[in-house]
């Protein structure tokens, strides 16, 4: 019960991680190797307003998920416009603004213990016998509700329709009046104020630091070749691949080698299906 | 569209600024200036200094060679010359560091800044290890105050003239390792537990830590729930939890350091509502912020601060509340991690005495007069085993070896949560408790 509990919590954190990386990619092809800066900005960012202006715990969050969306948003105009269409130059670009982040955040010395966000609620529940706190419950609750909400905007809001229609075919998209400029944009702000979001829900249940910038990236991008790199759905499966992969390795081998189990996933899906399980793109190249 | 994108740069560089200088929180400590005349005695500091350890260790270096100058400096020979430090970073502290970046790091400071002796040095006991051929190379002192590895003895011992410049000033992780073993003595004594689950970070130092207190619970008939090594950059402790509350385990204990690992157990242990007494070493836990960052469910864990003055002030030995005293005025907190800051403060001192006695900085005449080092410090006398060049620690009496202490967060009188230091007898201000959900 445990192992299917904490499995799934686990499993969703990762969907958590990867769903702003993987909206991103899907929608404008843009991989945003800044991803992980942008989580652990926003629970500095939520520290700062709590801490030190004093604002509401709640205001305190929004207000981060909207300046970190719109942070996503101007990288887009400020930096890779520039080097659109080029995906190594994106690449280089998006992962030097995130270690740009991480090490002025290092530099000016958010690390230590007080960096820590509280809990929304203090206390939990038992499911089946197994202790669950409140704010995992509330990541699960948040997991669901970011996926139905992701639906409902792509499938029934104009700008979730361009979103598609520039998924499927950028030219065709331009063709019918679809600005790519705007909508590749309007998904680097979305997928970062995902992440934003993630780090809202999940930091509290620890302390921050730089580093899991670094760790969020590898897990969003672990669960994304998984599951293949434009697919929500793939990006589900493959965060539940991982999370569970994980607590039943510590499980059954001992928990020092849950961290190698995203690498491990990565190479054999890389030698089976390169393209990812519910990945597309790849595999219709591989067929011409 | 050109005014737009140069808007959306300003923007993103003006709200990114506001992130980052809006907290004024705090950064890394500049080198402390000479304040006495003469050409300065350097002192190199390679460490990890984005980490609680290197960044508190600087502090009391700092703080320690401020005073030495304040007093016009170290005597060489019939001159008084003022410290000073430079510092370099080594980032082994961070999880994906690899060791020989470490090494390049401190190779860097010793060829271009020259320093006649390296205080605190690598974080990791792994970069440590490695950084011991360096130090054999330049042929520089280096006293060392973080790294824990018994590994550094086996090492030494190798090849005792090659290494001999390398001195360590602290505890290694058996220190704690017997000091948990000896507080586990007293949970079965006063209430009967039999029942330990054991967790480590998958470090060298912690590994040597957590073999000392598997084999005393051997010894002294735990019953072994589980024992656990978790990868450093481990944030998910669910299993080893899990596994400790279906084993009945009574009591956990913990050897941890990397502040994100330790405080996502910290907060982890506390969401599961396991009911076992966390005891160990668990920075997050064991901290003055403890309260601030995990919360009241602190109480009743048990920390082993090592060694003592680290960041509790003790009634019993006045120097540790002078040294915490000093550190509090002037960088207006305690310092964070419950382990090594007096051992870097002590180890200033211990260097200027040992340059005043060679009378040079030839790094041979200093290793000579190291090794003579009697000094009575915030961490207890420290003496070196010549053998090993590692500072003599025990439990009995800080006038003669260096000394640690174990302490448990218990409320006061009036009800707020405080570190009541239990072990030993010569520092002890209260008994351990039960927690009333174990009885």
């Amino acid at each position: 019960m445990s192992l299917l509990i904490y499995g799934t919590i686990t499993s969703i954190i990762l969907a958590l991680y990867a769903a702003g990386f993987s909206l991103a990619y899907g929608i404008s092809g843009l991989a945003n190797f800044a991803h992980g800066a942008l989580y652990i900005l926003t629970g500095y960012s939520v520290w700062t307003f709590l801490n030190q202006i004093g604002l509401p715990y709640f205001l305190s969050a929004l207000l981060s998920v909207i300046i970190i969306g719109f942070l996503g948003f101007a990288l887009y105009w400020g930096l890779l416009l520039r080097v659109r269409g080029v995906p190594l130059a994106e690449l280089i670009v998006t992962f030097a603004a995130g270690i740009a982040i991480l090490e002025l955040l290092m530099w000016k010395g958010f690390y230590g213990i007080q960096y820590s966000l509280p809990l929304f609620v203090r206390g939990g529940v038992k499911l089946g016998g197994v202790a669950v706190d409140y704010q995992r419950l509330f990541v699960i609750g948040t997991g669901i509700v970011l996926v139905v909400l992701l639906y409902l905007f792509v499938h029934h809001t104009k700008i979730g329709l361009a979103f598609r229609g520039m998924a499927q075919n950028e030219r065709t998209a331009l063709s019918v009046g679809i600005e790519s400029d705007w909508i590749g944009s309007l998904s680097l702000a979305a997928g970062s104020a995902l992440a934003a979001v993630a780090a809202v829900v999940v930091l509290p249940l620890g302390v921050m630091e730089s580093a899991i910038g670094y760790e969020v990236l590898i897990y969003a991008l672990a669960v994304a070749i998984i599951g293949g790199l434009e697919s929500t759905p793939g990006m589900i499966l493959g965060s539940f691949i991982i999370g569970f992969g994980q607590v039943a390795t510590a499980k059954y081998l001992g928990p020092k080698w849950m961290i190698i189990v995203p690498l491990v996933a990565i190479i054999l899906v890389l030698a089976v299906r390169p393209s990812g399980l519910f990945g597309q793109f790849k595999e219709l190249e591989e067929r011409i | 569209m050109k005014k737009k994108i140069l808007f959306m740069i300003l923007t993103m560089g003006m709200l990114t600024c506001f992130l980052l200088t809006s907290a004024l929180t705090a950064t890394a400590q500049p080198p402390a200036k000479p304040a006495a005349a003469g050409k300065p005695i350097i002192i190199g500091v390679p460490t990890s200094l984005y980490t609680p350890f290197g960044r508190d260790g600087l502090k009391a270096v700092n703080l320690a060679v401020e005073e030495v100058n304040a007093k016009g400096g170290v005597l060489v020979g019939k001159e008084k010359r003022p410290f000073k430090v430079v510092v370099t970073d080594t980032r082994d502290g961070e999880p994906a560091t690899p060791t020989h970046d470490a090494l390049m790091a401190y190779e860097k400071l010793l060829l271009e800044q020259k320093p006649h002796a390296v205080l605190i040095a690598p974080f990791r006991s792994e970069a440590l290890i490695a950084s011991m051929d360096l130090v054999a190379k330049y042929k520089v002192p280096q006293i060392h105050t973080i790294a824990q590895t018994p590994a550094f003895q086996r090492q030494f011992r190798t090849d005792p003239e090659k290494y001999k410049y390398l001195f360590r000033v602290t505890t290694d992780a058996t220190v704690p390792g017997m000091y948990i073993s000896r507080a586990l003595d007293l949970l079965k004594k006063e209430f009967n537990l039999e029942n330990l689950y054991i967790l480590y970070q998958d470090t060298l130092w912690a590994k040597a830590f957590a073999d000392v207190v598997k084999k005393h619970g051997q010894e002294t008939g735990w019953k072994e729930v589980g024992y656990d090594a978790y990868a450093a950059g481990a944030s998910d402790f669910s299993p080893g939890l899990t596994k400790a509350k279906e084993g009945k385990a009574q009591v956990i204990a913990m050897m941890w350091d990397v502040p994100l690992g330790a405080g996502i157990f910290a907060k982890q242990y506390v969401a599961m509502q396991v009911p076992a007494l966390l005891v160990g070493f668990i920075p997050p836990m064991g901290s003055p912020a403890a309260v601030r960052a995990v919360g009241p469910e602190v109480e009743y864990s048990i920390t082993v601060e090592f060694p003592v003055g680290a960041s509790l002030p003790l009634k019993k030995l006045p120097k540790t509340l002078e040294f915490l005293d000093k550190f509090k005025k002037k960088y207006k907190d305690l310092p964070e991690p419950p382990a090594v800051n007096s051992s870097a403060y002590d180890s200033v001192f211990i260097l200027a005495q040992a340059i005043e006695r060679a009378g040079t900085l030839d790094a041979d005449k200093l290793v000579t007069a190291l090794e003579q080092t009697d000094y009575k410090g915030v961490s207890g006398r420290i003496r070196f085993n010549k053998e090993q060049h590692t500072a003599i620690f025990g439990d009995k009496d800080p006038n003669e070896t260096g000394v640690a202490v174990v302490f448990q967060w218990q409320k006061d009188k009036a009800g707020t949560l405080t570190r009541v230091p239990i072990y030993p007898d010569f520092v002890a201000e209260g008994k351990v408790m039960l927690p009333p959900w174990m009885k």
